[in-house]
């Protein structure tokens, strides 16, 4: 699965930033606790939250991270969107929740043979 | 699924049982989530909620947007108060070492399609 | 057993003491009216009559011989007997209490004889005091209101709470996380001990409890109170301040000023006035920047819904 694909998770869901859509993708994480992400989230994994926020990609980047997944559609602050157009991080808006968010992921890497 | 399904999948660990028939009353659904604003939108109750905030406000947010059941995930430990706020209003009260991404994985395999 | 009309399997535990506690010595009426075996009927009528009690002891230097009943003064005037001496007229069985009995024991002799009044005996058997059944019942409310006044006294003023069902009215303090919600479920509360649909009461306690976390999140502290009214609760949040500067920019979605410690607790989104308006009837708000902010939220319900 490639960043490019993740649109696929959600009906509706439209991208803020593409970052570079032909990275695939390794791994997942689900959390609005931006500590817990730095701590936590897999190396060039995509990150499911609905924290809409600047700090969302600085820790994205600390980690990593090729994409970040916006649960519930929730609308992109400008300052967000340049640093991750900086960084090179996709962003997109999902309607989705993240419970729903996560397992379909989990459906798409799991039949990818990337996780069990 | 009712909440008995849901704790076997999640390996978790049962704090507060909530009143009598909560594990085998079936949920409404599964919210994860970490933010309590994002809990209280008005149309879900009914809900297993899923979340890796170990706080009193979680217990608070949860018995007034009705959810029955809280689990939390990552292992985080659970203040005490926040235990006995869940006894006191009356909501489940679970653990699991889990990170969110595989709890809600695990909780949608045992819900099924 | 009791002629208190209390369950007395199980009364209050308040009450429960009272009865133990107190012993029939110190409910009795010490100040006892007598006649001596030589006095007539006729006497002791008028002694009946004059002091308005039903029965009067036939004593002598603190012995007890007897008690003159109404029922003895009518079987004497019956019979002519009137000026006879009250020796051959009282009744000599006489059920009496000891002045060390428990209350309890003493109410349930009430019960069990169904007399007016008892004499009450000292450890020595002499005449002491006398029980009527108003001595109990008055006695056990002037105990039951210093019980009260004492219990009261402990409970610390509350937030005005004369009228729970209707206002409630609950004081807020900055970063205070721990008692933060307290005034959403009092509301919850309220509105479902009212019968007031589930659906509109978690429209009514989402609203206070994010405008209570607003308070408690963004203001100095403040105030949450709830007015319930037929078929609507009014709740308003108001602060001493800072204020907002842009309350456009403040209602917007995701939106917030609130610190990585706050957003750490799970609050701070930016959504919480968002959802308020969402779940509201009716939105307003009023803020500068300097000054305090006042939010009003209303929710309705049909009067079918179980409307107060």
């Amino acid at each position: 699965m490639k960043v490019r694909d993740l649109a696929a998770l959600s009906p509706g869901a439209e991208w803020v930033v593409v970052g570079l859509p032909d990275e695939p993708i390794a791994g997942a994480y689900t959390s609005d606790m931006l500590s817990d992400v730095l701590a936590h989230a897999p190396p060039g994994g995509v990150l499911i939250t609905i924290q809409a926020h600047r700090n969302t990609v600085a820790v994205a980047m600390h980690r990593g991270l090729r994409a970040i997944v916006l649960a519930h559609h929730r609308p992109v602050p400008r300052d967000m969107a340049e640093a991750a157009q900086a960084e090179g991080i996709a962003i997109l808006r999902a309607p989705a929740d993240q419970y729903t968010l996560s397992w379909r992921l989990h459906e798409h890497l799991r039949d990818e043979g990337v996780v069990r | 699924m009712t909440l008995e399904q849901a704790a076997r999948a999640l390996s978790a660990e049962w704090v507060h049982p909530g009143p009598a028939g909560a594990a085998t009353r079936s949920l409404r659904g599964v919210v994860a989530t970490d933010l309590m604003s994002d809990l209280l939108v008005a149309d879900r109750h009914g809900h297993l909620v899923l979340t890796s905030l170990a706080s009193d406000q979680v217990i608070r947010t949860a018995d007034i947007v009705g959810a029955p059941a809280v689990v939390v995930v990552n292992g985080k430990p659970l203040p005490a108060g926040m235990v006995d706020l869940a006894r006191e209003l009356g909501v489940a009260l679970l653990r699991s070492t889990l990170p969110m991404y595989e709890a809600c994985v695990a909780v949608a395999r045992a819900a099924g399609p | 057993m009791s002629v208190l009309p209390i369950n007395s399997d199980q009364p209050p535990l308040v009450l429960q003491d009272l009865l133990f506690k107190l012993k029939v010595r110190d409910v009795m009426t010490t100040d006892v009216i007598t006649v001596r075996r030589a006095d007539t009927m006729r006497y002791a009528q008028a002694l009946m009559k004059t002091h308005r009690i039903t029965g009067v002891p036939v004593a002598e230097q603190g012995r007890l011989y007897g008690i003159v009943s109404m029922d003895d003064i009518i079987t004497a005037l019956e019979t002519g007997a009137m000026d006879r001496p009250v020796e051959e007229r009282m009744t000599t069985r006489v059920v009496v209490l000891e002045a060390d009995m428990p209350l309890s024991f003493g109410a349930s002799y009430f019960e069990k004889y169904r007399f007016g009044r008892f004499p009450v005996l000292d450890r020595d058997h002499r005449l002491c005091g006398i029980l009527a059944s108003r001595d109990i019942s008055a006695s056990l409310l002037i105990e039951l209101y210093k019980e009260y006044c004492r219990l009261e006294a402990r409970v610390p003023p509350l937030a005005v709470r004369a009228e729970p069902a209707r206002s409630i009215h609950i004081r807020v303090h900055r970063y205070d996380f721990e008692n933060a919600g307290k005034g959403a479920h009092e509301i919850k509360k309220t509105l479902a001990a009212m019968g007031v649909e589930p659906a509109h009461i978690r429209r009514a306690s989402i609203a206070a409890y994010e405008l209570e976390m607003n308070l408690v999140v963004h203001s100095f502290g403040g105030v949450l109170r709830a007015n319930i009214g037929p078929g609507e609760v009014v709740v308003k949040a108001c602060d001493d301040g800072p204020g907002i500067a842009d309350v456009e920019l403040a209602l917007q979605d995701g939106f917030s000023t609130a610190n990585d410690w706050v957003r750490s607790l799970g609050f701070g989104a930016g959504m919480g006035l968002g959802n308020v308006r969402r779940v509201a009837d009716e939105f307003s708000i009023q803020s500068s920047a300097g000054a305090g902010t006042s939010v009003r939220a209303v929710v309705r319900w049909p009067a079918a819904g179980g409307a107060p």
